[in-house]
């Protein structure tokens, strides 16, 4: 596996290259780790695309903004968001290669965009890359790029590979013409580490961290490289073995008293089941610890994101992620350290302060 | 859970008993295939032969369903007899989607040589594992099959991990409109790879798209996709008829959909517009499944008491609770009871979180029964956690 990390510190070791893939099994918190690597961009004065490409909606939910379209709006100082659609991107690229502006109601009384667009993902795929592609190489009037970094919300890791080789996978049907040779164009870009690195973000449990070594491994076969892996919802420990085992001798019935004592009146059951939450609590630390464990026996390296138990979860809570990554990198965060205590900290970071 | 009295049987209780087929369904890693084979361990456990059909389980959940390098036909899953009621049996099988669709093709096909030019045709190869709705009409069309066969009073599928859990109700819909569509019947004309003299039959539209779309690809690609469906033209009333035969199973009220979602709002999302979207067809809803969610912690202590306790607990130890970060804390009893009232705290937070975005989530949709599958400590590997769910899913309550 090719990693950007263990060399260099720093925002760097994060976002070095200039498009961050971000990918995972279903239901890990795909969406929301990408937005927090976003806010971690611009934190680091980077000029931050946040790209959603499977219309989910899922940023502008949990940022609270109206609805992402194809058009690239800033919502935040400094970073810009979109949700790229495939039929757009074909009206687009119909123009942008033949000019041709009338085509789009053309295809739309022909139902040929259902085909393109639903029927064959593979089409579907090759758009989005396409526009990726476009937007990572469009530049500003002084010739800088458009974004210094582009962090895309991308199809989950069982899908990921197909995905991002669409390109390719046309050029096996397709053999001339201008789709060919702008494949070449895009797996150059895909498979260049200074460029596009994947960043797979998982939860420490089996399926997920087994999609993830998988995953890892169909991208070096592709040749694309893969950044950090995100170990997302780390349970932050507010025991370790050492409690856990003085609770224990205290026995439900005492520590019921003792914290009535203290202010917390409660019931033999909230006691019995408090001791019972810290078992598993302890249970759920080492799980984590010896998946994380396996990870890194992989070769990747594991940066964590903390399961913030608080009653809400928004923006805020996207920011104290955002730094709980620079952190882990050595920069500044200070709304994690405002968040987390040093014990929380160094589950999450897995021992690196 | 278990200090709860029993719930009245649930309309998902009820569908363990009486449905023929369960289809789990829900966003992509919310624990569909860990349900789909409690459900079918349920219905094993009260005496019916049940059949899991599944996609890609877990490789330790495998290994305890004895699934593992298992092939596309069911295999009985050995149950210790404890678990059984007299009669009761689970077997399970892995969907391959390839397989099953090239036998549907030479099923179809006019002739095995018409077959072979099929599967042999880069359009198909490629179709065949991409096309939307391909692996979810294919995974239908193997329930439909063994539906026919009736060797078994439940099966209970697993649908695949799709983009959007809605698209598998399309699947047979988008197939059949796929194959009667008009840009299909356009390739099907001679002369169309070509790309000249159907502007009369078809309309000018379409023939501007076969220009363009000629110029984009190269001429090759249209000529592999007019022989394509022309092959496919004679399989294509089979393939309908056999699509509205899905449905028409599908719409059975003893054929009832499950609906599966973590305490997250995204899937809760999707768990309502299929919730929408099954009331719309036609079809059954037997419950939802509320898969990992923290357990409801009692109201007692309040939020005020255990604040003041963790402070008092803390000072008692001789920690500031204004610098919790300090390293250097002496373990002692009192830290480790703050410990504890601060977990619970968390976990309270979690599950009131949880349980306030399941009913936003779920906020005006009929919902005919809701069971809460609680966070479990480790991974479901082995039958006795499965069978811990099982007695959730049957027993559990409901809202």
């Amino acid at each position: 596996m090719r990693s950007s990390l263990p060399d260099t510190e720093g925002y760097d070791a994060l976002l070095g290259p200039h498009v961050s893939i971000v990918t995972g099994k279903g239901g890990v918190g795909k969406t929301t780790a990408a937005a927090a690597l976003a806010l971690a961009g611009v934190a680091s004065g980077r000029r931050t695309l946040l790209m959603e490409v499977e219309g989910r909606q899922g940023f502008s939910r949990v940022f609270g903004t109206q609805p992402w379209d194809y058009a690239e709006r800033e919502f935040r100082p400094g970073l810009w968001g979109a949700a790229i659609d495939p039929a757009e991107s074909v009206y687009e690229y119909l123009e942008l290669f033949y000019g041709l502006k009338r085509v789009q109601w053309m295809m739309e009384r022909s139902n040929a965009l259902d085909f393109v667009t639903t029927a064959a993902p593979g089409l579907r795929d090759l758009l989005l890359v396409g526009k990726l592609y476009e937007i990572a190489a469009r530049r500003r009037p002084d010739g800088r790029r458009a974004y210094d970094l582009i962090v895309v919300d991308a199809p989950p890791t069982g899908r990921i590979v197909p995905f991002l080789q669409a390109p390719e996978a046309v050029t096996d049907i397709v053999r001339v013409g201008p789709i060919r040779r702008q494949a070449g164009q895009i797996k150059e870009m895909l498979t260049d580490p200074r460029r596009v690195q994947a960043v797979i973000v998982t939860l420490l449990e089996e399926m997920p961290v087994r999609e993830t070594t998988e995953g890892i491994a169909a991208l070096s076969t592709a040749g694309i490289a893969t950044g950090p892996v995100l170990a997302n919802q780390i349970t932050l420990p507010r025991l370790d073995a050492a409690a856990h085992a003085r609770l224990e001798a205290i026995g439900a019935e005492r520590f019921r008293t003792e914290v009535s004592d203290h202010g917390a009146r409660m019931s033999g059951r909230t006691a019995q089941l408090t001791l019972d939450l810290a078992g598993a609590h302890i249970a759920r630390q080492r799980h984590q610890g010896a998946l994380r464990a396996e990870l890194a026996e992989a070769g990747a390296t594991v940066l964590g994101l903390p399961l913030l138990a608080g009653r809400t979860f928004g923006p805020d809570e996207l920011e104290v992620l955002a730094d709980v990554l620079a952190l882990q990198v050595g920069e500044d965060g200070p709304r994690a350290e405002e968040r987390l205590d040093a014990d929380g900290y160094a589950a999450v970071a897995g021992g690196r302060v | 859970m278990s200090q709860r009295p029993p719930a009245r049987a649930s309309s998902l209780a009820a569908a363990i008993t009486d449905a023929h087929i369960l289809v789990a369904t829900g966003a992509g890693g919310v624990g569909k295939t860990t349900s789909a084979a409690a459900l079918g361990l349920a219905a094993a456990q009260q005496g019916r032969r049940a059949l899991v059909l599944t996609i890609d389980p877990a490789r330790r959940l495998a290994q305890a369903m004895g699934l593992e390098g298992l092939a596309d036909e069911p295999t009985r899953v050995p149950l210790p007899a404890g678990h059984l009621a007299a009669g009761g049996e689970l077997w399970a099988m892995m969907l391959d989607m390839q397989t099953t669709f090239d036998r549907l093709i030479h099923r179809h096909a006019g002739s095995a040589e018409e077959a072979e030019a099929i599967t042999a045709n880069r359009i198909y190869r490629q179709l065949s594992s991409t096309l939307s709705g391909t692996q979810e009409y294919m995974a239908m069309e193997r329930l439909h099959e063994l539906h026919e066969q009736g060797a078994f009073d439940l099966l209970v599928i697993d649908t695949p991990p799709t983009r959007s859990a809605l698209d598998f109700l399309d699947a047979p819909r988008r197939m059949t409109s796929f194959l009667e569509g008009r840009l299909l019947k356009l390739l099907l004309k001679p002369g169309v790879a070509a790309g000249r003299g159907i502007g009369k039959v078809v309309g000018a539209g379409a023939t501007a798209f076969m220009r363009v779309a000629g110029r984009v690809t190269g001429m090759e690609l249209l000529q592999d996709l007019a022989d394509f469906f022309r092959d496919f033209e004679g399989m294509y009333d089979g393939f309908k008829q056999r699509a509205e035969e899905v449905l028409v199973l599908l719409r059975d009220p003893r054929s009832r959909f499950v609906v599966v979602t973590s305490a997250e709002p995204p899937p809760l999302r999707e768990a309502r517009f299929f919730l929408e979207r099954l009331e719309q067809e036609g079809l059954h809803a037997a419950g939802v499944v509320v898969n990992r969610i923290s357990p409801e912690v009692p109201r007692d202590p309040s939020d005020a008491g255990l604040t003041r306790a963790v402070r008092s607990l803390q000072e008692a130890a001789g920690v500031d609770p204004d610098a919790p970060n300090d390293l250097d804390q002496q373990p002692s009893d009192e830290l480790a009871m703050s410990g504890a009232l601060q977990l619970l705290s968390d976990v309270r937070n979690l599950a009131a979180r949880q349980r306030r975005d399941v009913s936003a989530g779920l906020f005006g949709v009929e919902v005919p029964a809701l069971v809460e599958v609680p966070l479990l400590d480790g991974d479901v590997h082995d039958l006795d956690g499965l069978a811990s769910i099982a007695a959730t899913l049957s027993t559990g309550r409901t809202r």
